[in-house]
């Protein structure tokens, strides 16, 4: 593993996707220290200025307040809410990822090592998933849902689930088909111990591309289903919801769509070059 | 043998662009259009005992149909199937029916369609959508000459008329022969315009009636649109390809003038407000002390001033001038008088509050937003819910709400049917008050006939729901409307588009 | 032959079951149209009339057996909103999405086989690294976004196309692009991949020794090879676009069936989304089904081994 490290990290695309990623998660966890102003905080009066403009001066700043990146439409300064955005966004998208790899590798070590019906059924059941445009689901089952944080996360999750599956599955059956697994069954181990210590260590790696390109699809997934309103509170500040709010101020406010937009495909990036960085690793053919 | 499977290819990718920049080149050529106005969703139903809200299924139905009664633009019971009427007694009303009005197929209207559309609003599923017969307690439509009916009532209805106004008269002999389907697509009335096609979804389109009573209508082929989105409704508006552009918002309504068209803001008459839910979880709501703090935490003249670009005034009173108490005053922007009542009533410390909106018309989650964070500022833990349009509808309809929710209301001028909101058993009470005197107070003015006493009452209860601050009151809804040079029109104040009003402009 | 394509089949109309069957419940139980349809102050028993009128008080599989005998005559139930067959709504919106749909598909392919092919000529050009940061671009923000950016610079500021709605040719053009951008993305250097794969294989080189000109060796040869694989993702992709296409379709106020769904799942009008999901799930799983056959047929490997 610590050999993985050292060569990710020479890698060129994944080293660099590391540090995007590390950006993000920084600001992330250091959002309350580093706004200019609490992400709710509502002033009518300074709705709509645009990038670098000043509100009025007032008790706490007798300048005014500087806003990096403008306001919203009820004054809401956007450089803060983006980066109380990033806690949402990634949270939601680390949640999905887990939970996704979590039910994918149950599914798929239980269908790779027991065979039979269990495999059939799950086969079937990623059959029905891939056979259907998962999005259109989604919306049917977070409408219903009434939205919300939970209901996403696992809505997400469900969209992801299938990659991980298939990949475990195949590597339990290629593990499996190998004389250690045998010799050990026939030693007497009994199948947890063979699942956790034999199989599932060596399917880590393989899972982490997986998690790293699903993670890319939670995030602009959330995106996606949050513009249309069937995702996180409207009221939470959520790169997704953000970007719905600037729709109507296209023209009078270009900001408040546009630097979302640029936080996502930073993130996104950032995540997908750690994922190719990761597949160059494990699988060194050129991918052109 | 060398094949060139790329060139077909290339040619074609060379043809599309091609085409693209003539067709890009070439457009901006509009011939004779019909009159396009762009509305944010669609018709719902083409039959006239279905109608929902206003606009546009309420615009479109007031120009296939025809009532006895028009409801003026400010408020005034204007004649049209019915050139007079009288009250026979208190429990009689007698009208006098038009005596020249065809329906579309040519077939007179006489006092049979009028009998037949009232019964049928009675029966389902069209008694969940009218309350002819509820609020006026109808009980009885009784044909004297195919020219004069007589309406009997249980108890004096003073608001006879306002009910009227959207009662509309299909004629017997085709509502009785076709099916429900057939009804929804296929509208047949006495009205100004008629249906030429309906594309749910999209558009619909009439076309004007010769034969109408009432004369020709001036714009001859009118088009309702689906234009949900609002650059869309406004770049339509600037190219000519839209007439009147529907539901703009304060901050973009002066992109609306343009070479080809002009803004235009009229003060609605809606009112808008926080409802407060008697019935929620937080118990301080039910205080009197606490719901006029919530009224005097909120700065309504700088959101006005701010939010609208100072387009309309605080709300005067729950019932729309010029019938409203003059004595009631706003009340204003006081937050320090916000936190002594807090603490008077117990809730130094604040209190946890749900606010509830739905962003389906584009401001509403500014202005509630805006709105928690004024309660903020005084020490309320406000936490705020983007409902469902649907569940929204749902929390109205079982007053289910558990804190403050942004609503608008009775976009129109009647202080009986204004005041009717807050009694006991009335369904549209989606704040759940009860109050035995208040309700008394308007029981007797809805059947009052005595203009002096009724308005003392009316008064009376305007402000019992004044000074208990049944609402956080906010404002008039402006309507904000984008209208190009080809025709001249008057927005009301109520969203119902009366386009047979309308009038071509030379642009 | 036939029996695969009839297991695969078979397999296909169970998803389309479990899928109807499964939007049909969540449909269900996620609200009661009455609340929508009827007027606020409607008394219980109204509602209960209503609610009787449109079937609504049976027990749910009753419901579903109903909703399933009707289905496969043709009849998917009534809008509570609009009182109009479900059948006629989709009817009416299902040409503007594949139109959208089909125009996005033909821009994204032939864009993208032009482009991997003159990017696989002028390698590390220019060219080459603009259309690998335009593919990258496509991958890493939402679609919907860049459609935004797409209307702010073309429709907003410069004027030169609408900003929505459908109608004519202009209004096409800026989201069968939105539409059209990420496929073009993968398809673009997937093509560039794979024509650079198999101008590497050992078959390439034979043609080249044999004296062919480059010409023809890049476009007989390594072109046809390197497309075949490509056809299932080309099916894929499309099955993509046709999931994708709703939130396109809601950004340009496209009247297509996609926009449909999501505002009848807003309105609690439930039916029309059941049909909605089933229509396109239905055309989602025949285009699967097309690329298993059309790739079963062409790939010589597959033919070889019956």
């Amino acid at each position: 593993m610590k050999n993985l490290w050292i060569r990710l990290l020479h890698t060129d695309s994944a080293r660099r996707g590391l540090i995007m990623l590390l950006i993000m998660i920084c600001v992330a966890l250091a959002a309350p220290l580093i706004a200019p102003a609490p992400p709710d905080h509502v002033d009518p009066a300074a709705r709509l200025l645009p990038p670098l403009s000043r509100s009025e001066p007032d008790t706490g700043h007798p300048r005014g307040a500087l806003h990096v990146l403008g306001t919203d439409s009820v004054g809401r300064d956007t450089l803060s809410r983006l980066i109380f955005g990033s806690r949402l966004s990634l949270m939601v998208g680390f949640a999905a990822v887990v939970l996704g790899a979590f039910i994918g590798t149950l599914v798929g070590v239980l269908s790779g090592f027991f065979g039979g019906a269990v495999e059939a059924a799950a086969g079937w059941l990623i059959d029905v998933q891939l056979s259907f445009p998962f999005l259109l689901l989604a919306m049917f089952l977070l409408g219903a849902a009434g939205g919300g944080e939970l209901a996403l996360v696992c809505v997400l999750a469900l969209a992801t689930w299938v990659n991980y599956a298939r990949i475990v599955r195949s590597q339990v059956l290629s593990i499996r088909n190998q004389g250690y697994v045998e010799a050990a069954r026939a030693i007497g181990a009994g199948v947890p111990r063979l699942i956790f210590v034999h199989i599932l260590p060596n399917t880590l790696t393989p899972l982490f591309v997986v998690a790293s390109f699903s993670m890319a699809q939670a995030i602009l997934t959330e995106a996606s289903l949050s513009f249309i309103g069937l995702g996180l509170d409207p009221s939470m500040p959520s790169w997704g919801t953000m970007l719905n709010d600037g729709r109507d101020y296209l023209l009078r406010a270009w900001w408040i769509s546009t630097m979302p937009g640029l936080a996502i495909g930073f993130t996104v990036m950032g995540v997908l070059m750690l994922g190719e960085g990761m597949r160059e690793v494990l699988d060194p053919r050129s991918s052109g | 043998m060398s094949r060139r499977p790329l060139t077909p290819f290339r040619n074609g990718v060379a043809v599309f662009a091609g085409v693209s920049a003539l067709l890009l080149v070439g457009c901006g050529q509009k011939a004779t259009q019909p009159i396009v106005v762009a509305s944010v969703s669609d018709v719902s139903s083409l039959d006239p005992h279905l109608l929902d809200v206003n606009h546009p299924t309420g615009s479109v139905i007031w120009s296939l149909f025809d009532s006895l009664v028009r409801r003026g633009p400010d408020g005034a019971d204007l004649p049209r199937l019915a050139s007079s009427w009288e009250r026979v007694d208190d429990l009689t009303w007698r009208f006098h029916l038009r005596a020249d009005v065809k329906f579309q197929d040519g077939s007179p209207f006489t006092a049979d369609d009028v009998k037949f559309s009232f019964d049928r609003m009675n029966i389902s599923p069209f008694n969940s959508e009218q309350q002819l017969w509820q609020q006026t307690t109808l009980k009885q439509v009784t044909i004297i000459d195919p020219h004069t009916v007589e309406l009997k009532t249980d108890k004096p209805a003073t608001t006879m008329l306002y009910w009227l106004e959207e009662a509309f008269v299909a004629p017997k002999a085709y509502y009785s022969t076709h099916d429900e389907a057939w009804l929804n697509t296929h509208p047949m009335g006495s009205g100004p315009y008629k249906l030429v096609e309906w594309v749910p979804g999209d558009h619909l389109t009439l076309s004007a009636n010769p034969t109408y009573f009432g004369g020709e209508p001036p714009l001859h082929d009118v088009e309702f649109k689906v234009v949900p989105d609002l650059n869309a409704r406004l770049n339509g508006l600037a190219t000519g390809d839209i007439d009147l552009a529907l539901n703009l918002t304060p901050d973009t309504v002066t992109q609306a003038n343009t070479a080809h068209s002009r803004g235009s803001t009229v003060l609605g008459l809606r009112k808008l407000h926080f409802g407060i839910a008697q019935h929620s979880t937080q118990a301080a709501l039910r205080d009197p002390r606490v719901r006029r703090a919530l009224n005097y935490a909120v700065d309504v003249p700088t959101m006005i001033r701010t939010l609208l670009h100072g387009a309309t005034v605080p709300l005067p009173s729950v019932v729309n001038p010029p019938n409203n108490n003059p004595a009631l005053k706003p009340y204003g922007y006081h937050p320090d008088l916000a936190r002594q009542l807090l603490a008077q009533a117990g809730y130094s410390q604040g209190f946890d509050l749900d606010v509830d909106f739905t962003p389906m018309w584009g401001q509403d989650k500014d202005i509630a937003e805006t709105v928690a964070g004024y309660l903020n500022a005084v020490g309320i833990r406000t936490h705020l819910h983007a409902d469902e349009w649907s569940d929204f509808k749902n929390h109205l309809a079982n007053q289910s709400f558990n804190g403050i929710f942004y609503a608008g209301w009775a976009a129109l001028i009647n202080p009986a049917v204004e005041l009717v909101i807050f009694t006991c058993n009335q369904e549209d009470n989606a704040s759940g008050y009860c109050d035995a005197k208040y309700d008394d107070l308007v029981h007797a003015a809805n059947t009052n006939f005595d203009p002096v006493s009724r308005k003392a009452q009316i008064e009376g209860a305007e402000a019992m729901v004044w000074n208990d601050a049944y609402w956080i009151f906010l404002w008039r809804d402006p309507e904000y409307a984008g209208i190009s040079n080809r025709i001249s029109y008057t927005l009301r104040g109520d969203d119902y588009v009366e386009i047979y009003t309308a009038t071509p402009r030379q642009p | 032959m036939n029996a695969a394509a009839i297991s695969r089949l078979s397999r296909a109309l169970l998803v389309l079951l479990a899928v109807s069957f499964l939007t049909f419940i969540i449909g269900h139980e996620s609200g009661d149209p009455v609340m929508l349809l009827a007027r606020g102050d409607a008394t219980a028993v109204q509602k209960q009339d209503l609610r009787h009128s449109l079937g609504l008080d049976r027990p749910v599989m009753a419901q579903y057996g109903t909703y399933l005998r009707n289905a496969l005559h043709g009849d998917l139930g009534e809008s509570y909103r609009q009182h109009l067959p479900v059948t006629r709504l989709i009817a009416l919106r299902l040409p503007a999405s594949l139109g959208l749909a089909t125009t996005a598909f033909v821009l994204a392919m032939s864009l993208a086989l032009l482009s991997g092919l003159l990017c696989v000529i002028y390698r590390h050009s220019m060219l080459d690294k603009a259309v690998a940061g335009l593919a990258v671009l496509s991958q890493v923000v939402p679609g919907f976004w860049l459609g935004l950016i797409l209307v702010l610079i073309f429709a907003v500021h410069l004027g030169l196309l609408p900003v929505s709605g459908a109608g004519d040719f202009e209004h096409l053009i800026l989201p069968a692009i939105t539409l059209a951008l990420p496929t073009f993305g993968r398809m673009s250097r997937m093509i560039r991949a794979g024509i650079l794969d198999a101008l590497n294989s050992d078959y390439i080189r034979t043609a080249r020794a044999k004296g062919l000109p480059e010409r023809d060796v890049l476009l007989h040869h390594a072109l046809k090879n390197a497309l075949l694989p490509l056809i299932t993702q080309a099916g894929l992709e499309l099955g993509d676009m046709v999931g994708n296409a709703f939130i396109i379709e809601i950004v340009f106020a496209w009247p297509g069936i996609g926009r449909m769904t999501v505002e009848s799942i807003q309105q609690r009008d439930f039916l029309v989304a059941q049909g909605c999901v089933l229509i396109i799930g239905t055309g989602f799983v025949l285009i699967n089904l097309a690329v298993d056959l059309v790739y079963a047929a062409i790939d010589p490997r597959v033919r070889a081994r019956r």
